[in-house]
């Protein structure tokens, strides 16, 4: 069964560039994909397509058989709690403690505080911040700030896992440590789609590679 | 519904702590409103307290007709007669000078005028009251009796109560007016704080949105906050007010007195009070919606 879906899908800016040019595939529930390519390719607006952060120009995107751009205005906020975004930006909010950071996610969907406390220890135990709760996120490394991406990401639970270039700026070790935290999440089930412009980490994990030019794949 | 009231109680404590991190520029924003809500609650006051003296005093044209001495009593008679048939006549009532002097004796407090005097100054009188707050028939009247070979003097006695009344209702208008307007500027102010407000949180807002935050969730905090101030504003109004009404009450008393009148500004009541405080916060709340609406439809 897929989970993703994309049916000729076309991604205009204005301006007229074309980030994504008519597009087709398919990603199975639990599976992990990698997205490769250089910068510019259309690695990014891919994965916000999916998302529902970018609204295709035409074609069709499909997540969990939804279509993205039929949603409302308010069932699509809904439809983004199955989603675990890890931002190429990080997107972590300074005016607030490791601790706050992570528990964002829950506080949106509502959870009630002693349910929330136990599930923003375990992701941060996960990713291996344990102890720097109180921290401010300024004090944190920046492979240390990429860990808490990840534990705001799946604190959740989300279905769907998309990363942005998550282990770009980081040498090797680094980045292994990240890719078998998200080997980690696939193995209890997760779907995992994530972006890199560097293929040799891929080579090693043996999954299926999308190669991405100009907005179309390669072989 | 517990996890309704939870998100409650999350974005009012966030609010809070929020007001009490900024102090400075909380408590001027809240001086801000206050002032905007106690200058149309003081003008309103005023109104109120003239509007109450005003209602005590005759507005029906009265119009007294003072007779010169030693006239005919049938004449008289016939005057009367005369006058009490016209048209647009209330009521016509002969007031002869000796009940005319006990009256003065009892509005001045002395018992023996006469004993000083000799001799009874006051002249007859007729008390002549109109229906109808015309002018033009009062001044009709005034001048046509003024010529009456009984009549020594004409005076119309309620021209000042009319005035009062009419600037009262000159009073009302401004009110609304200066109310309106300034209803417009605490919407405006409190949603030009908002906006400032989410321009310093837009990241936030731009996480919380891409995890999957509802309009509701994101407008929740800047909704709370603006209540809250409305809600602080209001009272802080009342209590503006408050303090207004004790430094300028000596005054008004006085000039009450010199007109012969017991009067002074009254706080009022608590329905009042939390009236304006229902007013500032409903003002400061949709500004707070509009602005909020304003930077969330920019997405889908």
């Amino acid at each position: 069964m897929s989970t993703i879906q994309f049916q000729q899908v076309t991604k205009d800016y204005a301006g007229g560039f074309t980030a994504v040019k008519n597009l087709s595939f398919e990603i199975a529930s639990g599976e992990l994909v990698f997205l490769a390519g250089h910068s510019g390719a259309g690695k990014s607006t891919l994965l916000k397509l999916i998302a529902g952060i970018e609204q295709p120009t035409s074609g069709t995107v499909l997540v969990n058989k939804q279509n993205l751009a039929r949603l409302s205005r308010s069932s699509l906020p809904y439809v983004r709690r199955h989603i675990g975004l890890i931002f190429q930006d990080h997107k972590i909010l300074f005016d607030r403690s490791v601790y706050d950071n992570v528990a964002l996610p829950l506080d949106i969907i509502g959870f009630d505080g002693r349910e929330a406390k136990r599930r923003v220890q375990a992701a941060l135990d996960k990713v291996g911040l344990a102890g720097k709760e109180k921290l401010n996120p300024v004090a944190l490394s920046g492979g240390e700030q990429q860990r808490l991406c990840i534990a705001r990401a799946v604190v959740h639970r989300p279905a769907i896992l998309l990363a942005d270039e998550p282990t770009a700026n980081l040498d090797r070790d680094y980045a292994n440590d990240i890719l078998e935290l998200f080997k980690s999440f696939h193995q209890v089930g997760v779907t995992i789609v994530i972006s890199a412009h560097d293929e040799s980490l891929m080579a090693d994990y043996g999954r299926r590679i999308l190669r991405l030019k100009h907005g179309q794949f390669t072989a | 519904m517990k996890h309704w009231f939870r998100l409650h109680t999350l974005a009012l404590r966030h609010t809070l702590l929020g007001l009490l991190r900024h102090p400075l520029s909380s408590l001027l924003n809240l001086l801000v409103i206050a002032i905007a809500a106690a200058l149309p609650l003081l003008l309103w006051l005023v109104l109120a307290s003239l509007a109450s003296v005003s209602n005590r005093l005759p507005v029906e044209p009265q119009i007294s007709v003072f007779l010169k001495n030693g006239h005919d009593v049938a004449a008289t008679k016939a005057l009367e007669q005369e006058l009490a048939a016209r048209k647009g006549m209330a009521k016509v009532r002969f007031v002869p000078r000796d009940e005319a002097l006990r009256q003065l004796e009892g509005a001045t407090g002395t018992t023996d005028l006469l004993a000083g005097l000799g001799e009874n100054p006051l002249p007859d009188a007729f008390v002549l009251t109109l229906h109808g707050t015309d002018a033009a028939p009062v001044e009709a009247l005034h001048a046509e009796l003024a010529r009456h070979p009984l009549v020594e003097e004409v005076q119309v006695d309620s021209a000042w109560a009319q005035r009062l009344e009419r600037l009262v209702a000159l009073g009302r208008s401004v009110f609304e007016v200066l109310a309106g307007l300034l209803a417009l500027a605490l919407a405006l102010i409190t949603g030009n704080a908002i906006r400032m407000q989410i321009l310093t949180r837009r990241e936030e807002i731009e996480v919380a949105r891409l995890i999957g935050a509802t309009d509701a969730f994101i407008r929740r905090p800047f909704i709370h906050f603006a209540a809250v101030q409305g809600v602080l504003g209001g009272l802080l109004a009342c209590g503006v007010v408050a303090l207004l009404l004790a430094r300028l009450n000596p005054a008004v008393s006085e000039l009450a007195q010199a007109y012969g009148q017991q009067f002074a500004l009254q706080l009022p009541d608590w329905r009042v009070l939390l009236a304006v405080c229902g007013a500032t916060t409903l003002l400061t709340w949709s500004g707070a919606w509009v602005a909020v609406w304003r930077h969330l439809r920019q997405w889908r």
